[in-house]
């Protein structure tokens, strides 16, 4: 067992981000709310269109934790053992002996994840929920911390496989990155003249100080009213007519957990309604399943998540009538 | 100390300016259910500063205490053993909407009837109670205690010492509110000033209507009557020849040792050519009715009952109370009018009998004040008639005695059977050029068109003619049926005549005014001998114009609602931060989020149930308030989410956050300003639901990540 050793999670932040923004420039509300997601032990599936820096992100997450880190690319012959791993027969010892897969490591970077058949994205099911790779009957732990970073293309793009809703699930945020503002984009062509590259960046934090930021981060204090309104917005998304499905309880607690890790991100010690309504946008969207009518009126599911925002009122109604 | 004194003297104020409506409801009559009320808001608001803990609820408490103290002061008959019901609810209900319009709609005073008079203590509390939220700023706290003085006296301007010491007590009242409410020497500077000020404009509001009158003042009261609706029954004119054709028939009796020589029924003012109409200025008689200005009176009484009932009573010119009934009157014309009565009708008449003096009647002018009244169109052989009767003398008294000695001296009285009838142009002319006999009907509707075609403002009234005298009760029967023209004389009001000859003779006691008349009459030189006058410009030269001050009402009415409408929503809002600022704790800090809210929701900026201090930050207009919002922001997330709580200092900086949020506000357009400051947007509230509504899809703009607390925190 690694031991836990105590910085400040919102001084982990800051060492994260500081590192990443020397190659990822003009976001830092993505960076921050990334770093957020790792600090609550959730996944992270960061979505968009080629070319934004989906791949550099996760690989400069991944490369400022001094953890082991694995790069899985998928692609259509990808097969699921090379995600979980096999029981290859040794001749000499006469036994099955478990070759680990891709999967075990500190950080998984799942690249093009939707590029995979559905069976091998199916194979990070387990891991994903559980931390654990069953092969054979035989259950296997992965390292702590254990956090997927995965990026995926729009999936109106060709030669791409959509994520199971179940699979969607398990990601804790699901981020897109979005283009750069010019002053943003000239940063990044100035970076690229300079040729620092994600794999060139230290890791600035270590298991054991990571772990000890994750314990903090569920310390974090969440108030009976934050968590009403979290439900509360839970809830709304379930009766919203133009979702078949709203978000599930999984979804309410993965809206805390995340709320939690970004109110540590900004060195607070409790969490506020403003860090319930700043992650709803990345926790919950991809939980929602529009009907067919709000899909042929063009309707988003960020559309949805600001209305819902919107109406549903503050817990200071409760917490304090005036 | 002192701030108990504010309190009482706020309170105080309040109940001065209610005492005000002296005038309306008598002085003796208010005194009780005002001081009821102004005591429970004193009461309540000691009893609030000893117990912290109610002090958020001062204004409600202090409003339930006064309203138990009016229900139980002037409402015990609703009650059930003290304890309001629902008909008490529906009592002050109706004090709230209707007492004041009863009072608009009685004579002065009224009746001593919590129905009439509930609206004064209700408005009293509501001022004190005002008054007593808004002690942290002294000058507005006054300002409803104002609103209730400036209210009274548009019912009932105060006039001569009364006014004089009713501004006095007010101003020495809020002279030491001032005194105690800004102690030090800053503050004295403001007292010096506020006083003087105060004390010298209310002076110089008694003295200048005193040394430059004009005419009365303005009134709520005038031009409004009673609403109720009047009976639609046979003009009494029309029924005096079927009267005379059952002249034994009773009508009503009296008792009275008073000399009377006539009861009127009703006066009739307007003529169309072809119908007399009496005016629709009926009021609810009130206590007691003053007598009008003019000549010194004397009271008279008499008891009447009449088997038959109304709707019109049989009445004197200045009636002063009726005991036994509650009937309308129209002051003007001593008319008395039970619109729903059926059944005999038993009631004691008290009036005014005017005494007048001889040599002043002789020489009287007629009141040019007085409109001349309607004539229709007048046949040119009448007009001819009206001067050749006056010999074109110019309007006045002795021109009307002149007129009344014509008729008398060239018509005969109509008897037996076939009476003729109609009092329209086509009868007049024919009584007056043709047939020259008739009822009275005919003599005094002729005698009222020839004086109006003469310049002298006359009416007419149908009454009966008091018979002779005796002991006992005197019964009048349809034999004594009488219509007769009354002239306006200057000074001394209206004057009835008797062209027929019919009402004076033997065994009749004249009233002093009748005695008076008939010696001016006496005294008029023989036609043979008089003068001509001048031929005057025509038959209403005479007649001044009267100003028409209808317009001007609505004018002030529309004035006074105007300023009412834009000056209720910055009074509400004031009065809800007045409330929002004395909240301690956690329910302080939200209020001031609150009110931060409800600033920039004025100034148009977006907000919804779910808009939090960040996000305001984030979408309200212009840096400006940016940083203050932030910082309210800290205080809100520390006193709601926080195991930390409300501190007093975090209240201090919330309520400074949203001072900062007002000066940057401030610095907006003036346009803008104003807008903000009568938009009524944040008074009316907003809904807040956990449903979503589809029609609400994409009118909120998403959502960004601000600044975090952590930053900010000192």
């Amino acid at each position: 067992m690694t031991q836990a050793r105590s910085v400040p999670a919102g001084e982990v932040y800051e060492r994260i981000a500081a590192n990443v923004t020397r190659v990822v420039h003009g976001k830092p509300e993505v960076v921050r709310l990334a770093v957020a997601a790792m600090l609550s032990e959730g996944h992270l599936l960061i979505e968009d269109v080629p070319g934004v820096g989906k791949t550099t992100l996760a690989r400069c997450l991944a490369r400022s934790i001094s953890g082991s880190w694995n790069r899985i690319q998928f692609t259509p012959d990808l097969l699921p053992g090379d995600i979980t791993g096999v029981q290859i027969y040794h001749q000499n010892d006469n036994a099955f002996v478990f070759h680990p897969g891709a999967v075990f490591a500190n950080v998984v970077l799942a690249d093009e994840i939707n590029r995979g058949t559905p069976k091998t994205q199916s194979a990070l099911l387990e891991v994903m929920a559980e931390r654990t790779v069953t092969v054979d009957a035989v259950r296997h732990e992965v390292p702590q911390p254990f956090l997927v970073v995965a990026t995926q293309n729009p999936i109106d793009m060709g030669g791409t496989y959509r994520l199971p809703e179940a699979q969607l699930d398990r990601f804790l945020m699901r981020l897109p990155i979005g283009y750069p503002d010019l002053r943003a984009e000239m940063s990044v062509i100035m970076a690229d003249s300079s040729g620092m590259e994600p794999d060139d960046l230290p890791a600035v934090v270590d298991i054991p100080t990571m772990i000890g930021a994750v314990s903090q981060v569920r310390a974090v204090e969440v108030s009976t009213g934050v968590i009403e309104y979290a439900a509360t917005i839970a809830a709304a998304t379930r009766q919203h007519p133009e979702l078949r499905y709203g978000a599930s309880p999984r979804g309410s607690i993965a809206l805390v957990r995340a709320a939690k890790g970004l109110a540590a991100t900004h060195g607070r010690p409790f969490v506020t309604p403003d860090d319930i309504k700043d992650v709803a946008h990345p926790v919950l969207e991809h939980r929602l399943i529009l009907t067919t009518d709000a899909e042929l009126a063009r309707r988003t599911a960020g559309q949805i998540v600001d209305t819902v925002l919107a109406e549903v009122a503050l817990p200071v109604m409760s917490a304090a009538r005036v | 100390m002192s701030a108990r004194i504010a309190v009482a003297c706020v309170s105080l104020a309040a109940g001065i300016a209610g005492t005000m409506f002296g005038p309306v409801f008598g002085w003796w009559r208010l005194v009780p259910s005002i001081a009821v009320g102004v005591l429970a808001v004193i009461l309540v608001a000691e009893i609030c500063r000893r117990v912290p803990a109610l002090a958020a609820w001062r204004p409600v408490i202090a409003t339930v205490a006064g309203l138990l103290g009016v229900v139980e002061l002037e409402l015990w008959d609703t009650t059930l053993a003290g304890l309001p019901t629902a008909a008490t609810g529906q009592a002050l209900l109706t004090g709230v909407t209707d007492s004041w319009q009863l009072a608009l709609e009685s004579t002065w005073p009224t009746r001593a009837d919590a129905g009439l008079l509930l609206f004064v203590p209700l408005v009293v509390l509501v001022a004190a109670v005002l008054g007593v939220e808004l002690l942290r700023w002294p000058v507005l706290a006054v300002l409803p205690s104002l609103a209730v003085l400036g209210l009274s006296q548009m019912f009932a301007a105060l006039t001569g010492i009364a006014a004089i010491t009713a501004a006095l007590v007010y101003a020495a009242v809020v002279a030491v509110l001032f005194a105690v409410s800004r102690p030090g020497a800053r503050h004295s500077r403001t007292v010096a000033l506020a006083v003087p000020t105060v004390v010298l404009g209310l002076c110089a509001a008694i003295a200048v209507p005193l040394l430059a009158p004009s005419d009365p003042a303005y009134s709520l009261q005038d031009n409004r009557s009673a609403r109720t609706p009047l009976p639609r029954t046979t003009n009494p004119l029309a029924e005096i020849a079927a009267r005379l054709e059952q002249p034994e028939t009773p009508v009503f009796t009296y008792t009275g040792g008073a000399p009377v020589d006539r009861w009127r029924l009703v006066v009739l003012e307007e003529f169309t050519g072809t119908r007399w109409t009496a005016p629709q200025r009926y009021r609810h008689l009130g206590e007691r009715v003053g007598p009008a200005a003019g000549a010194p009176v004397t009271p008279r009484s008499a008891r009447v009952t009449m088997p038959d009932g109304g709707p019109w009573l049989p009445s004197q010119a200045m009636p002063a109370t009726v005991t036994g009934v509650a009937p309308l009157i129209d002051p003007a014309s001593g008319m008395l009018l039970l619109p729903e009565t059926t059944g005999p009708v038993d009631y004691e008449l008290s009036w005014w009998e005017p005494e007048i003096d001889t040599a002043a009647l002789a020489d009287a002018k007629i009141d040019a004040s007085v409109p001349p009244g309607g004539l229709g169109a007048v046949p040119p052989a009448v007009a001819d008639l009206a001067r050749t009767a006056t010999a074109g003398a110019p309007p006045s008294f002795r021109a009307a005695l002149v007129l009344e000695r014509h008729l008398q001296q060239n018509y005969r009285a109509a008897t037996g059977t076939g009476l003729p009838t109609g009092h329209g142009w086509s009868h007049l002319r024919e009584f007056l050029l043709d047939t020259r006999q008739g009822t009275s009907e005919q003599f005094a509707a002729a005698y009222v068109a020839l004086a109006r075609l003469a310049g002298i403002p006359a009416r007419l009234a149908v009454g009966f003619r008091a018979p002779q005298g005796g002991t006992g009760p005197v019964v009048v029967r349809n034999k004594d049926v009488l219509a007769w023209p009354e002239v306006a004389v200057a000074g001394l009001g209206w004057v009835p005549l008797d062209p027929m000859g019919a009402a004076s003779g033997p065994g009749r006691v004249p009233t002093p005014l009748a005695a008076a008349t008939a010696k001016v009459r006496a005294e008029l030189p023989p036609p043979s001998d008089r003068d001509t006058p001048p031929p005057a410009d025509g038959p209403h030269a005479a007649a001044p114009e009267q100003p028409d001050d209808g317009p001007a009402t609505l004018l002030v009415l529309l004035g006074l609602l105007l300023i009412g409408i834009v000056g209720a929503v910055p009074l509400a809002k004031a009065i809800r931060t007045a409330v929002r600022r004395r909240r301690g704790g956690v329910h302080g800090v939200v209020s001031a989020w609150w009110e931060a809210r409800d600033l920039l929701r004025t100034h148009g900026e977006p907000a919804t149930p779910g808009t939090t201090v960040r996000d305001l930050a984030g979408t309200a207009t212009g840096a400006t308030v940016a940083h203050e919002l932030l910082e309210l922001a800290a205080e809100v997330d520390l006193a709601l989410w926080s195991s930390t709580g409300a501190t007093d200092r975090g209240l201090t900086a919330a309520w400074d956050a949203v001072r900062g949020v007002r000066r940057g506000l401030a610095r907006r357009p003036l346009p803008d300003r104003v807008r903000a400051a009568f938009n009524p947007r944040s008074l009316l509230g907003q809904r807040f639901s956990h449903s979503v509504p589809s029609s609400a899809h994409g009118k909120y703009p998403k959502r960004r990540i601000v600044p975090a607390a952590s930053s900010l925190r000192r």
